[in-house]
């Protein structure tokens, strides 16, 4: 299998002025990652709060550049954001002045397709996600599960090879969050993309990942690579006696980082920064 | 009675549509046809319910013109100089039919209109330079802030020494009081602009001015009318300071020379007449508003 998405050594550090000494100060996020994302692979990574895993997908979406190490799509380094790339939001981010198919036809306009295809394509889009009939709906007359149903949508209907989805359900209910992971594996094996999946759920982690990527808290590594060995996907993957064992074992190597993350955490609140 | 029970079951109509839009819209439409199957056959009750509301929103109106008839009349004020209300409003037919009304009423729309539209080409457009370019909005601020809270008429006596009495000073003075707002609430709507949104259209590689018109500007637009709303408040308010000073038509040289030659129920006559105006100024301008950002959830 070749490496859709290679990560060599990559860090990203922000200079943070503090508040009280009035200097800026180094912050490093994420430090000497490599990472490979295989071609079609459904890859989800995990970590504690705070170390890193946003700013590691704002980095392969080409919205920050790192501080050293190389990022490469299909070999070539990126350099900016690109259409070859389609970014899902926990937040939603649909745009409340378009309809549901006017944020979806967004990607669209941005790649230059003309009307009569935008069209077409939402339509396709909008079925694809399971809204059919809610195209002339704005985001404000939808549920939250809707609306990111549509963001997805959107971020799928401009045809990128990855899609980079940053804790997309951790806003959702539990049973909205269920469908969607359900509806989400579904789309992924129908349509091939290559998908990296943030969460903070190991639950999510083992249920949707072929591979969990473990992170240490920050500055955030890569610990741990755990291949998700399932037969099939069909049927209660929860119940299955290996689900529990995949879920224990990164919750044990999980553990020390999130201990670690809070000790961070209070010593930051300790000296007032 | 009638009217009232069925009045009470069309206002429901309200808040069943507003809960049910957040949790399941395809419930809430049903429910919102139901209630409408169900007051639909009688269009008597609906307009019995609509003349209701209008007489509850115009009550306190009502209240305070009886008021104004009946205290002069009652001798509670000296009638001579607070006409009754019913006095006023002959005088003010009376000016009408002359046509005295018509003119005066022209003459300050068009210093009006005149004023708040300059001050929409200028100042839309340069708050959008403003608000995009962050360090430039920052060191320029105070002296905006300055600059607004700086009362407009305080600036006529300038206005009037610099640009002399005619129309140019008039207009002027309008276009300065009605530029703040509509700079400032420009600024703002670019500014306030929510970063994911600009973060998700980046994320698409939008260069710059596709974003600034695909999302910074539709983001914008509900705040920005929010300025123009006010401003066109400010440009009915300063007209009539404008026009006490040399002016040779107007609502408000009408209010001034009433008084001055004693014509009181003129004098009154003018002020309905520029309230009316200002009223029905900002009606259309919250209608067109509402218009421009149906998609606000707090709308």
């Amino acid at each position: 299998m070749t490496a859709k998405i290679s990560l060599r050594g990559v860090t990203k550090t922000f200079s943070v002025r503090a508040a009280n000494l009035g200097r800026s100060t180094e912050f490093t996020a994420v430090a000497g990652i490599d990472l490979d994302v295989r071609e079609g692979e459904f890859l989800t990574l995990v970590g504690p709060s705070g170390c890193g895993k946003s700013t590691l997908l704002d980095l392969i979406a080409g919205l920050t550049r790192p501080a050293s190490g190389r990022i490469l799509l299909d070999g070539e380094e990126i350099t900016g954001p690109g259409l070859d790339r389609g970014v899902v939001f926990q937040q939603y981010a649909l745009f409340p002045w378009r309809t549901a198919r006017g944020n979806i036809e967004f990607g669209l306009e941005a790649k230059g397709a003309g009307r009569r295809e935008r069209r077409e394509r939402a339509g396709e889009f909008l079925d694809l996600v399971g809204l059919t009939g809610f195209a002339d709906r704005y985001p404000h007359e939808l549920s939250g599960g809707m609306r990111q149903r549509v963001a997805i949508a959107r971020s799928l209907a401009f045809d990128p090879e990855v899609l980079l989805m940053d804790e997309p359900f951790a806003a959702l209910d539990a049973q909205t969050r269920e469908s969607l992971q359900e509806e989400l594996l579904g789309i992924w094996e129908r349509t091939g993309k290559t998908v990296v999946f943030i969460t903070h759920g190991i639950d999510e982690a083992v249920y949707l990942g072929q591979r969990v990527a473990i992170m240490t808290s920050r500055p955030g590594r890569i610990k741990e690579i755990v291949d998700i060995g399932f037969d099939s996907r069909e049927g209660d993957l929860r119940a299955d006696p290996r689900f529990g064992q995949y879920r224990h074992h990164i919750w044990t190597r999980l553990r020390d980082e999130v201990a670690a993350a809070q000790a961070n955490e209070r010593e930051a609140v300790g000296t007032g920064g | 009675m009638a009217d009232v029970a069925l009045a009470g079951t069309a206002d429901q109509t309200e808040p069943v549509e507003r809960t049910g839009r957040d949790a399941r819209p395809e419930a809430a439409a049903e429910a919102v046809a139901k209630v409408r199957a169900r007051s639909g056959p009688s269009a008597a009750a609906r307009w019995g319910a609509a003349a209701l509301r209008g007489v509850h929103r115009s009550l306190a109106i009502l209240l305070f013109l009886a008021l104004w008839e009946s205290a002069p009349r009652l001798g509670l004020v000296d009638a001579v100089f607070l006409p009754p209300f019913s006095e006023v409003l002959l005088a003010l037919k009376e000016l009408a039919a002359g046509g005295a009304l018509r003119e005066h009423a022209e003459a300050s729309l068009i210093r009006s209109l005149a004023g708040f539209a300059l001050a929409i080409l200028v100042m839309i457009p340069l708050g959008l330079v403003l608000g995009w370019y962050k360090p430039v909005a920052d060191f320029l601020d105070p002296l905006l802030e300055l600059f607004r809270n700086t009362a407009a008429l305080a600036l006529l006596p300038v206005f009037t020494l610099i640009l002399g009495l005619g129309e140019t000073s008039k207009i002027s003075i309008i276009t300065y009081a009605c530029a703040w707002p509509i700079l400032l609430n420009t600024i703002a709507g670019v500014k306030g602009v929510d970063p994911l949104l600009v973060k998700s259209a980046r994320s698409l590689g939008l260069p710059p001015y596709r974003l600034f018109q695909k999302v910074i500007l539709p983001a914008a637009v509900p705040t920005i009318f929010t300025g123009v709303r006010l401003a066109g408040a400010y440009s009915i308010l300063v007209l009539v300071a404008a026009e006490m000073v040399g002016a040779k038509a107007g609502l408000g040289f009408l209010i001034n020379d009433a008084q001055f030659n004693f014509r009181i129920p003129d004098m009154y006559a003018g002020i309905i007449a520029i309230s009316v105006v200002g009223l029905a100024f900002n009606a259309l301008l919250l209608r067109l508003e509402r218009r421009f950002s149906t998609w606000r959830t707090t709308a």
